[in-house]
Protein backbone atom coordinates (compact mmCIF):
# COMPACT_ATOMS: atom_id res chain seq x y z
CA UNK A 1 0.00 0.00 0.00
CA UNK A 2 0.80 3.58 -0.64
CA UNK A 3 2.01 4.85 2.32
CA UNK A 4 2.16 8.18 1.53
CA UNK A 5 -1.45 8.24 0.00
CA UNK A 6 -3.56 9.15 3.22
CA UNK A 7 -6.97 6.76 3.43
CA UNK A 8 -9.30 7.52 6.35
CA UNK A 9 -10.75 5.42 8.62
CA UNK A 10 -14.25 5.95 9.07
CA UNK A 11 -17.03 4.51 11.35
CA UNK A 12 -20.41 5.24 11.36
CA UNK A 13 -22.82 4.25 14.34
CA UNK A 14 -25.99 3.22 12.04
CA UNK A 15 -29.18 3.20 13.87
CA UNK A 16 -30.55 -1.09 12.89
CA UNK A 17 -34.42 0.28 11.56
CA UNK A 18 -33.56 3.00 9.11
CA UNK A 19 -30.02 3.77 8.86
CA UNK A 20 -28.60 0.14 8.81
CA UNK A 21 -30.95 -0.82 5.80
CA UNK A 22 -30.27 1.95 3.81
CA UNK A 23 -27.10 0.38 3.91
CA UNK A 24 -28.06 -2.80 3.05
CA UNK A 25 -30.53 -1.57 0.13
CA UNK A 26 -27.88 1.06 -1.23
CA UNK A 27 -25.59 -2.19 -1.33
CA UNK A 28 -28.15 -4.75 -3.06
CA UNK A 29 -28.94 -2.08 -5.38
CA UNK A 30 -25.19 -2.11 -6.24
CA UNK A 31 -24.82 1.99 -5.35
CA UNK A 32 -20.58 2.82 -5.94
CA UNK A 33 -20.06 3.26 -1.93
CA UNK A 34 -17.17 4.54 -0.55
CA UNK A 35 -14.90 1.74 1.24
CA UNK A 36 -13.39 3.89 4.18
CA UNK A 37 -16.33 2.86 5.88
CA UNK A 38 -16.34 0.76 8.86
CA UNK A 39 -20.24 0.09 10.04
CA UNK A 40 -20.98 -0.67 13.66
CA UNK A 41 -24.80 -1.30 13.93
CA UNK A 42 -26.75 0.02 17.32
CA UNK A 43 -30.17 -0.49 17.37
CA UNK A 44 -30.84 3.23 18.41
CA UNK A 45 -29.11 6.18 17.70
CA UNK A 46 -29.57 7.50 20.98
CA UNK A 47 -28.00 4.57 22.48
CA UNK A 48 -24.15 5.89 21.20
CA UNK A 49 -23.09 7.15 24.51
CA UNK A 50 -20.16 9.85 24.34
CA UNK A 51 -17.80 7.45 25.83
CA UNK A 52 -18.36 5.51 22.64
CA UNK A 53 -17.81 8.29 20.46
CA UNK A 54 -14.10 9.12 22.31
CA UNK A 55 -13.45 5.70 22.49
CA UNK A 56 -13.90 5.91 18.80
CA UNK A 57 -12.20 9.17 17.95
CA UNK A 58 -9.09 8.89 20.83
CA UNK A 59 -8.17 5.74 19.28
CA UNK A 60 -7.40 7.30 15.93
CA UNK A 61 -11.02 7.31 13.57
CA UNK A 62 -10.41 10.27 11.17
CA UNK A 63 -14.07 10.76 11.48
CA UNK A 64 -17.42 9.43 12.99
CA UNK A 65 -20.67 9.61 11.05
CA UNK A 66 -23.85 8.65 13.17
CA UNK A 67 -27.22 8.22 11.29
CA UNK A 68 -30.44 7.51 12.13
CA UNK A 69 -34.38 7.60 11.54
CA UNK A 70 -35.90 10.68 10.01
CA UNK A 71 -37.03 13.21 13.04
CA UNK A 72 -40.82 11.99 13.63
CA UNK A 73 -39.57 8.69 12.12
CA UNK A 74 -37.61 6.88 15.33
CA UNK A 75 -38.26 3.17 15.66
CA UNK A 76 -38.77 3.82 19.75
CA UNK A 77 -41.25 6.82 19.04
CA UNK A 78 -38.33 9.57 19.62
CA UNK A 79 -34.78 8.09 20.05
CA UNK A 80 -33.24 10.37 17.45
CA UNK A 81 -34.37 13.37 19.36
CA UNK A 82 -32.25 12.48 22.24
CA UNK A 83 -29.86 11.46 19.83
CA UNK A 84 -29.43 14.68 18.15
CA UNK A 85 -29.30 16.36 21.66
CA UNK A 86 -26.52 14.20 22.47
CA UNK A 87 -24.64 14.95 19.90
CA UNK A 88 -25.39 19.11 19.84
CA UNK A 89 -23.56 18.55 23.15
CA UNK A 90 -20.34 16.73 21.97
CA UNK A 91 -20.13 19.01 19.19
CA UNK A 92 -20.15 21.78 21.01
CA UNK A 93 -17.73 20.60 23.13
CA UNK A 94 -15.01 19.39 20.75
CA UNK A 95 -15.88 22.86 19.21
CA UNK A 96 -14.95 24.88 22.78
CA UNK A 97 -11.51 22.49 22.79
CA UNK A 98 -11.13 22.85 19.18
CA UNK A 99 -10.51 19.56 18.31
CA UNK A 100 -11.94 19.43 15.07
CA UNK A 101 -15.46 19.04 15.47
CA UNK A 102 -15.84 18.69 11.62
CA UNK A 103 -14.98 14.90 12.06
CA UNK A 104 -18.04 14.48 13.89
CA UNK A 105 -21.16 14.27 12.07
CA UNK A 106 -24.78 13.46 12.17
CA UNK A 107 -26.88 12.67 9.59
CA UNK A 108 -30.77 10.83 8.69
CA UNK A 109 -31.16 8.36 6.44
CA UNK A 110 -34.46 6.07 5.97
CA UNK A 111 -34.93 2.66 5.51
CA UNK A 112 -35.77 3.45 1.71
CA UNK A 113 -32.75 5.92 1.00
CA UNK A 114 -30.64 3.68 -0.10
CA UNK A 115 -29.16 6.18 -2.48
CA UNK A 116 -28.97 8.67 -0.33
CA UNK A 117 -26.87 6.82 2.14
CA UNK A 118 -24.42 6.38 -1.03
CA UNK A 119 -24.33 10.18 -1.06
CA UNK A 120 -23.75 11.15 2.71
CA UNK A 121 -21.16 8.46 2.99
CA UNK A 122 -19.23 9.46 -0.19
CA UNK A 123 -19.79 13.34 0.39
CA UNK A 124 -18.53 12.49 4.50
CA UNK A 125 -15.59 10.57 3.21
CA UNK A 126 -14.70 13.16 0.50
CA UNK A 127 -14.58 15.89 3.52
CA UNK A 128 -12.55 13.51 5.73
CA UNK A 129 -10.35 13.31 2.83
CA UNK A 130 -9.63 16.71 2.39
CA UNK A 131 -9.45 16.81 6.30
CA UNK A 132 -6.19 15.17 6.13
CA UNK A 133 -5.16 12.39 9.19
CA UNK A 134 -6.93 12.46 12.80
CA UNK A 135 -4.32 14.47 14.70
CA UNK A 136 -4.77 12.14 17.75
CA UNK A 137 -2.22 9.73 16.06
CA UNK A 138 0.51 12.31 15.59
CA UNK A 139 -0.03 13.86 19.02
CA UNK A 140 2.37 14.57 21.69
CA UNK A 141 3.21 11.25 23.52
CA UNK A 142 2.15 12.37 26.76
CA UNK B 1 -40.27 42.42 40.99
CA UNK B 2 -39.59 43.33 44.62
CA UNK B 3 -40.24 40.67 47.02
CA UNK B 4 -40.82 41.08 51.33
CA UNK B 5 -38.44 39.59 53.65
CA UNK B 6 -37.81 39.38 57.35
CA UNK B 7 -35.49 41.81 58.35
CA UNK B 8 -32.89 40.11 61.15
CA UNK B 9 -30.21 41.81 62.56
CA UNK B 10 -26.22 40.97 62.37
CA UNK B 11 -25.42 42.37 65.35
CA UNK B 12 -24.49 39.17 66.78
CA UNK B 13 -22.97 37.89 63.72
CA UNK B 14 -24.44 36.18 60.52
CA UNK B 15 -23.77 32.54 62.21
CA UNK B 16 -25.02 33.48 65.56
CA UNK B 17 -28.05 34.71 63.72
CA UNK B 18 -28.76 31.60 61.37
CA UNK B 19 -28.00 29.25 64.51
CA UNK B 20 -30.99 31.22 66.34
CA UNK B 21 -32.87 30.20 63.61
CA UNK B 22 -32.26 26.75 62.97
CA UNK B 23 -32.62 26.54 67.26
CA UNK B 24 -35.68 28.32 66.83
CA UNK B 25 -36.96 25.97 63.72
CA UNK B 26 -36.14 22.74 65.94
CA UNK B 27 -38.00 24.19 69.22
CA UNK B 28 -41.36 25.28 67.12
CA UNK B 29 -41.09 21.52 64.91
CA UNK B 30 -40.63 23.16 61.19
CA UNK B 31 -38.54 20.58 61.48
CA UNK B 32 -37.35 17.71 62.97
CA UNK B 33 -33.49 17.64 62.21
CA UNK B 34 -30.89 20.03 60.91
CA UNK B 35 -27.62 19.16 59.02
CA UNK B 36 -24.62 21.98 59.74
CA UNK B 37 -20.96 21.95 58.85
CA UNK B 38 -19.13 21.15 62.23
CA UNK B 39 -15.65 21.97 62.72
CA UNK B 40 -13.41 18.99 63.09
CA UNK B 41 -12.03 18.09 65.88
CA UNK B 42 -8.03 18.88 64.65
CA UNK B 43 -9.68 22.05 63.92
CA UNK B 44 -8.54 21.76 59.88
CA UNK B 45 -11.73 20.84 58.21
CA UNK B 46 -15.61 20.92 58.80
CA UNK B 47 -17.49 17.57 58.21
CA UNK B 48 -21.68 17.45 57.82
CA UNK B 49 -23.38 16.26 60.70
CA UNK B 50 -26.97 15.57 61.02
CA UNK B 51 -28.03 16.54 64.36
CA UNK B 52 -31.42 17.30 65.99
CA UNK B 53 -29.91 19.28 69.90
CA UNK B 54 -29.12 22.68 70.16
CA UNK B 55 -26.27 21.78 71.97
CA UNK B 56 -24.48 20.74 69.12
CA UNK B 57 -25.83 23.17 67.27
CA UNK B 58 -24.10 25.80 69.00
CA UNK B 59 -20.53 24.25 68.12
CA UNK B 60 -21.84 24.29 64.72
CA UNK B 61 -20.24 27.15 61.94
CA UNK B 62 -23.33 27.44 59.42
CA UNK B 63 -20.87 29.41 56.78
CA UNK B 64 -18.22 27.66 57.03
CA UNK B 65 -14.53 28.87 55.51
CA UNK B 66 -13.52 25.88 53.57
CA UNK B 67 -16.27 23.33 51.43
CA UNK B 68 -14.42 20.02 52.07
CA UNK B 69 -17.16 17.78 51.02
CA UNK B 70 -19.92 19.05 48.52
CA UNK B 71 -23.26 19.77 50.43
CA UNK B 72 -25.12 18.19 47.94
CA UNK B 73 -22.97 14.96 48.40
CA UNK B 74 -24.26 14.87 52.33
CA UNK B 75 -27.84 15.30 50.78
CA UNK B 76 -27.07 12.31 48.61
CA UNK B 77 -25.96 10.39 51.16
CA UNK B 78 -28.58 10.92 53.22
CA UNK B 79 -31.23 10.29 50.58
CA UNK B 80 -30.36 7.95 48.18
CA UNK B 81 -32.66 5.19 49.31
CA UNK B 82 -35.63 7.55 50.09
CA UNK B 83 -36.16 10.82 52.12
CA UNK B 84 -36.86 8.54 55.58
CA UNK B 85 -39.49 9.98 57.83
CA UNK B 86 -38.39 13.34 59.25
CA UNK B 87 -37.79 16.72 58.16
CA UNK B 88 -34.39 18.16 57.85
CA UNK B 89 -33.17 21.56 57.14
CA UNK B 90 -29.85 22.80 56.00
CA UNK B 91 -27.73 25.32 55.05
CA UNK B 92 -25.28 25.34 52.12
CA UNK B 93 -23.77 27.88 49.71
CA UNK B 94 -25.30 28.17 46.62
CA UNK B 95 -23.23 26.56 44.49
CA UNK B 96 -23.75 23.25 46.81
CA UNK B 97 -27.75 24.19 46.72
CA UNK B 98 -27.50 24.25 42.79
CA UNK B 99 -25.96 20.62 42.93
CA UNK B 100 -28.62 19.06 45.08
CA UNK B 101 -31.11 20.70 42.80
CA UNK B 102 -29.53 19.50 39.51
CA UNK B 103 -29.27 15.97 41.31
CA UNK B 104 -33.08 15.70 42.48
CA UNK B 105 -33.59 16.55 38.51
CA UNK B 106 -31.27 13.36 38.63
CA UNK B 107 -33.10 11.59 40.62
CA UNK B 108 -30.44 11.22 42.85
CA UNK B 109 -31.33 13.34 46.20
CA UNK B 110 -34.82 13.44 47.43
CA UNK B 111 -35.78 17.02 48.16
CA UNK B 112 -39.26 16.36 49.95
CA UNK B 113 -38.71 16.13 53.30
CA UNK B 114 -34.99 18.50 53.29
CA UNK B 115 -35.23 22.25 53.41
CA UNK B 116 -32.74 24.45 51.75
CA UNK B 117 -31.46 27.17 53.20
CA UNK B 118 -29.08 29.30 51.20
CA UNK B 119 -26.79 33.02 51.94
CA UNK B 120 -24.66 35.43 49.83
CA UNK B 121 -21.71 33.28 49.68
CA UNK B 122 -18.40 35.17 49.79
CA UNK B 123 -16.84 32.11 48.37
CA UNK B 124 -15.00 29.33 49.87
CA UNK B 125 -11.32 29.24 51.07
CA UNK B 126 -9.54 26.63 49.00
CA UNK B 127 -8.83 23.25 50.99
CA UNK B 128 -5.20 23.05 50.33
CA UNK B 129 -4.42 26.58 51.84
CA UNK B 130 -6.38 26.41 54.58
CA UNK B 131 -5.23 22.80 55.84
CA UNK B 132 -2.03 24.34 56.25
CA UNK B 133 -2.80 27.67 58.09
CA UNK B 134 -6.01 27.08 59.20
CA UNK B 135 -6.33 29.39 62.40
CA UNK B 136 -5.14 32.31 59.91
CA UNK B 137 -7.44 31.09 56.96
CA UNK B 138 -10.64 30.99 59.28
CA UNK B 139 -9.55 35.05 60.93
CA UNK B 140 -9.32 36.43 57.13
CA UNK B 141 -12.63 34.20 55.90
CA UNK B 142 -14.45 35.80 59.26
CA UNK B 143 -13.51 39.04 58.58
CA UNK B 144 -14.48 38.75 54.49
CA UNK B 145 -18.02 37.91 55.88
CA UNK B 146 -18.62 40.52 58.47
CA UNK B 147 -17.15 42.86 56.17
CA UNK B 148 -19.24 41.81 53.46
CA UNK B 149 -16.79 41.44 51.09
CA UNK B 150 -17.43 39.56 47.91
CA UNK B 151 -13.84 39.89 46.05
CA UNK B 152 -11.71 38.58 48.58
CA UNK B 153 -8.30 36.70 46.85
CA UNK B 154 -7.77 34.41 49.32
CA UNK B 155 -11.24 32.21 48.37
CA UNK B 156 -11.26 29.98 45.09
CA UNK B 157 -10.58 31.28 41.92
CA UNK B 158 -13.99 30.00 40.26
CA UNK B 159 -15.49 31.86 43.60
CA UNK B 160 -14.20 35.14 42.13
CA UNK B 161 -16.47 34.81 38.65
CA UNK B 162 -19.54 32.91 40.63
CA UNK B 163 -22.58 34.88 39.19
CA UNK B 164 -24.69 32.94 40.76
CA UNK B 165 -23.02 33.63 44.59
CA UNK B 166 -26.58 34.63 46.00
CA UNK B 167 -29.40 33.21 43.54
CA UNK B 168 -29.88 29.79 44.31
CA UNK B 169 -33.93 28.00 44.26
CA UNK B 170 -33.01 27.14 47.80
CA UNK B 171 -37.04 27.75 50.17
CA UNK B 172 -35.01 30.28 52.41
CA UNK B 173 -32.08 32.65 51.78
CA UNK B 174 -30.15 35.03 54.06
CA UNK B 175 -29.23 37.85 52.04
CA UNK B 176 -26.76 41.07 53.14
CA UNK B 177 -25.01 41.83 50.35
CA UNK B 178 -24.66 45.61 50.27
CA UNK B 179 -26.32 46.41 53.72
CA UNK B 180 -25.38 47.81 56.40
CA UNK B 181 -26.39 46.72 60.18
CA UNK B 182 -28.80 44.26 59.09
CA UNK B 183 -29.94 41.35 56.80
CA UNK B 184 -33.15 40.05 55.12
CA UNK B 185 -34.18 36.52 55.40
CA UNK B 186 -36.96 35.65 52.76
CA UNK B 187 -38.43 33.23 50.94
CA UNK B 188 -38.32 31.72 47.41
CA UNK B 189 -40.84 28.18 47.68
CA UNK B 190 -43.96 27.89 48.99
CA UNK B 191 -42.23 25.72 51.56
CA UNK B 192 -40.17 28.42 52.79
CA UNK B 193 -43.13 30.47 53.41
CA UNK B 194 -44.65 28.27 55.44
CA UNK B 195 -42.39 27.99 57.71
CA UNK B 196 -41.90 31.79 58.24
CA UNK B 197 -45.77 31.75 58.87
CA UNK B 198 -45.42 29.16 61.30
CA UNK B 199 -42.03 31.08 63.07
CA UNK B 200 -44.28 34.19 63.09
CA UNK B 201 -41.60 35.89 60.98
CA UNK B 202 -42.93 39.05 59.20
CA UNK B 203 -42.02 39.80 56.08
CA UNK B 204 -42.33 43.47 55.72
CA UNK B 205 -38.38 44.52 54.67
CA UNK B 206 -38.05 45.19 51.25
CA UNK B 207 -34.97 43.68 48.96
CA UNK B 208 -34.86 46.32 46.63
CA UNK B 209 -31.81 47.72 48.33
CA UNK B 210 -30.34 43.88 48.26
CA UNK B 211 -31.14 42.92 45.39
CA UNK B 212 -29.10 46.35 43.74
CA UNK B 213 -26.25 45.27 45.73
CA UNK B 214 -26.25 42.02 44.70
CA UNK B 215 -26.18 42.85 40.87
CA UNK B 216 -23.59 45.54 41.29
CA UNK B 217 -21.18 42.76 42.73
CA UNK B 218 -22.66 40.42 40.00
CA UNK B 219 -21.38 42.93 37.13
CA UNK B 220 -18.26 42.98 38.15
CA UNK B 221 -17.68 39.13 38.34
CA UNK B 222 -19.42 38.41 35.12
CA UNK B 223 -16.53 40.87 34.08
CA UNK B 224 -13.77 38.91 36.04
CA UNK B 225 -15.72 36.16 34.04
CA UNK B 226 -15.02 36.83 31.14
CA UNK B 227 -11.12 38.19 31.95
CA UNK B 228 -10.74 34.39 33.09
CA UNK B 229 -11.98 32.27 30.37
CA UNK B 230 -10.17 34.15 28.14
CA UNK B 231 -7.16 33.36 30.09
CA UNK B 232 -8.09 29.59 30.18
CA UNK B 233 -8.62 29.60 26.34
CA UNK B 234 -4.77 29.07 25.16
CA UNK B 235 -4.96 26.10 27.37
CA UNK B 236 -7.14 24.50 26.31
CA UNK B 237 -7.46 25.14 22.99
CA UNK B 238 -6.47 22.51 20.74
CA UNK B 239 -5.19 19.35 20.82
CA UNK B 240 -1.61 20.10 21.48
CA UNK B 241 -2.79 22.61 24.14
CA UNK B 242 -5.03 20.52 26.05
CA UNK B 243 -2.15 17.62 26.31
CA UNK B 244 0.17 20.44 27.33
CA UNK B 245 -2.03 20.89 30.09
CA UNK B 246 -3.12 17.53 31.45
CA UNK B 247 0.48 16.63 31.10
CA UNK B 248 0.65 16.33 34.65
CA UNK B 249 -2.22 14.46 35.16
CA UNK B 250 -1.51 11.45 37.58
CA UNK B 251 -5.36 9.77 36.29
CA UNK B 252 -6.17 9.61 40.32
CA UNK B 253 -9.52 10.66 39.02
CA UNK B 254 -10.40 12.77 42.42
CA UNK B 255 -11.99 15.05 40.14
CA UNK B 256 -14.09 12.90 39.49
CA UNK B 257 -14.92 11.79 42.89
CA UNK B 258 -15.34 14.73 44.49
CA UNK B 259 -17.82 15.91 41.77
CA UNK B 260 -21.63 16.04 43.14
CA UNK B 261 -22.58 15.69 39.94
CA UNK B 262 -20.77 12.69 38.52
CA UNK B 263 -22.83 10.25 40.36
CA UNK B 264 -22.52 7.00 38.57
CA UNK B 265 -21.89 3.99 41.12
CA UNK B 266 -19.10 3.16 38.72
CA UNK B 267 -17.31 5.53 35.74
CA UNK B 268 -16.76 4.11 32.75
CA UNK B 269 -13.23 5.38 32.88
CA UNK B 270 -12.94 2.90 36.03
CA UNK B 271 -14.39 0.00 34.36
CA UNK B 272 -12.03 -2.92 32.51
CA UNK B 273 -14.47 -1.99 29.58
CA UNK B 274 -12.09 1.18 28.92
CA UNK B 275 -8.65 -0.58 29.46
CA UNK B 276 -6.72 -1.80 26.75
CA UNK B 277 -4.75 -4.88 26.36
CA UNK B 278 -0.59 -5.02 25.90
CA UNK B 279 -0.66 -5.53 22.25
CA UNK B 280 -2.72 -2.92 21.36
CA UNK B 281 -0.81 -0.61 23.50
CA UNK B 282 2.61 -1.58 22.30
CA UNK B 283 0.96 -1.53 18.92
CA UNK B 284 -0.10 2.13 19.74
CA UNK B 285 3.47 3.02 21.12
CA UNK B 286 4.94 1.64 18.21
CA UNK B 287 2.54 3.57 15.37
CA UNK B 288 2.77 7.22 17.26
CA UNK B 289 6.34 6.87 18.74
CA UNK B 290 5.31 6.36 22.16
CA UNK B 291 2.26 6.52 24.77
CA UNK B 292 2.07 7.78 28.06
CA UNK B 293 0.61 6.43 31.08
CA UNK B 294 -1.60 6.68 32.59
CA UNK B 295 -3.92 6.46 29.77
CA UNK B 296 -6.51 8.17 28.45
CA UNK B 297 -6.28 11.75 30.29
CA UNK B 298 -7.79 13.84 28.07
CA UNK B 299 -10.34 11.19 26.86
CA UNK B 300 -11.30 11.22 30.65
CA UNK B 301 -11.32 14.84 30.82
CA UNK B 302 -13.59 15.22 27.36
CA UNK B 303 -15.64 12.34 28.59
CA UNK B 304 -16.67 14.30 32.11
CA UNK B 305 -16.97 17.26 29.89
CA UNK B 306 -19.93 15.64 27.97
CA UNK B 307 -21.55 13.86 30.46
CA UNK B 308 -21.42 16.33 33.68
CA UNK B 309 -21.02 19.85 32.11
CA UNK B 310 -24.58 20.24 31.65
CA UNK B 311 -25.36 20.11 35.17
CA UNK B 312 -21.91 21.59 36.30
CA UNK B 313 -22.41 24.21 39.08
CA UNK B 314 -18.34 25.49 38.95
CA UNK B 315 -18.15 24.83 42.60
CA UNK B 316 -14.37 24.37 42.01
CA UNK B 317 -14.19 21.06 43.94
CA UNK B 318 -12.17 19.27 41.35
CA UNK B 319 -9.45 21.74 41.91
CA UNK B 320 -9.66 22.31 45.36
CA UNK B 321 -9.28 17.97 45.29
CA UNK B 322 -6.41 18.18 42.28
CA UNK B 323 -3.09 16.88 44.06
CA UNK B 324 -0.88 18.44 40.95
CA UNK B 325 -2.74 21.80 40.44
CA UNK B 326 -4.06 21.45 37.21
CA UNK B 327 -6.92 24.38 36.95
CA UNK B 328 -9.28 21.93 36.11
CA UNK B 329 -12.57 23.85 37.77
CA UNK B 330 -11.52 26.77 35.42
CA UNK B 331 -11.49 24.70 32.44
CA UNK B 332 -15.25 23.13 33.26
CA UNK B 333 -16.25 26.40 34.52
CA UNK B 334 -15.52 27.56 30.93
CA UNK B 335 -16.50 24.16 28.56
CA UNK B 336 -20.11 24.44 31.24
CA UNK B 337 -20.90 27.80 30.24
CA UNK B 338 -20.18 26.45 26.30
CA UNK B 339 -22.61 23.41 26.95
CA UNK B 340 -25.31 24.79 28.90
CA UNK B 341 -25.57 27.80 26.37
CA UNK B 342 -26.29 25.28 23.63
CA UNK B 343 -29.86 24.66 25.80
CA UNK B 344 -30.40 27.74 27.45
CA UNK B 345 -30.07 25.76 30.64
CA UNK B 346 -28.52 27.33 33.54
CA UNK B 347 -27.74 24.91 36.06
CA UNK B 348 -29.15 24.20 39.23
CA UNK B 349 -30.62 27.89 39.44
CA UNK B 350 -34.67 26.78 38.89
CA UNK B 351 -36.26 24.05 40.61
CA UNK B 352 -38.60 23.00 38.20
CA UNK B 353 -38.25 21.54 34.68
CA UNK B 354 -35.50 18.77 33.44
CA UNK B 355 -31.73 18.22 32.43
CA UNK B 356 -31.47 19.09 28.89
CA UNK B 357 -30.52 15.51 28.28
CA UNK B 358 -33.93 14.34 28.99
CA UNK B 359 -36.20 16.28 26.96
CA UNK B 360 -36.09 17.47 23.75
CA UNK B 361 -38.00 19.99 21.25
CA UNK B 362 -38.80 18.53 17.51
CA UNK B 363 -37.34 21.72 16.26
CA UNK B 364 -34.21 22.58 17.33
CA UNK B 365 -30.30 22.57 16.96
CA UNK B 366 -31.25 23.03 13.26
CA UNK B 367 -27.89 24.72 12.50
CA UNK B 368 -25.39 21.92 14.27
CA UNK B 369 -24.92 20.90 11.09
CA UNK B 370 -24.97 21.20 7.03
CA UNK B 371 -25.37 17.29 6.67
CA UNK B 372 -28.73 17.65 8.95
CA UNK B 373 -29.94 20.67 7.07
CA UNK B 374 -29.73 18.71 4.03
CA UNK B 375 -32.03 16.28 5.24
CA UNK B 376 -34.64 19.08 5.51
CA UNK B 377 -36.16 19.50 2.55
CA UNK B 378 -37.40 15.41 2.90
CA UNK B 379 -38.98 17.01 7.02
CA UNK B 380 -42.31 17.33 5.24
CA UNK B 381 -43.24 14.10 4.79
CA UNK B 382 -41.69 13.11 8.37
CA UNK B 383 -43.07 15.45 11.03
Amino acid sequence: MDETKFTPKIVGFLCNWCTYAAADLAGSSKTEISPLFSVIRVMCSSRIDHNLLLTTFFNGADGILIAGCHPGDCHYDKGNYYARRRYALLKNVMDTLKLEPERLELSWVSASEGKRYADVVNEFSKKIEQLGPNPIKKSSVF
Amino acid sequence: MTKKGVKISLEKGLQNQIRDFFKKGLEKGVFDAVILPVRVPGKDSYAWILMNNAKLIDQANPVPPVMPVQGAKALKALTRKGNGIINVATIMRSCEIRAAIELSKLNQVNLEKITLVSYDCPGAVPMKGYNRIPEEMEKSFQNALAGKDFANDKMKEVCGICVDFANSPADLHFGFAGMENDGILFSNSDKGTAILDTLKMKCSEDDSQWKNSVNIIKEQKSKNRIEVYKSIQPEVEGLDNLQTTFAKCIGCHNCQSVCPICYCRQCYFDSSASKQTADYLQDKAKNRGGIGFPRDKIMFQVGRMAHMSLSCVSCGQCMDACPVDIPVAKIFSYVAAKTQDTFEYHAGTTADGAVPLKVYKQDELNKIHELIKNAEPQGSQHE
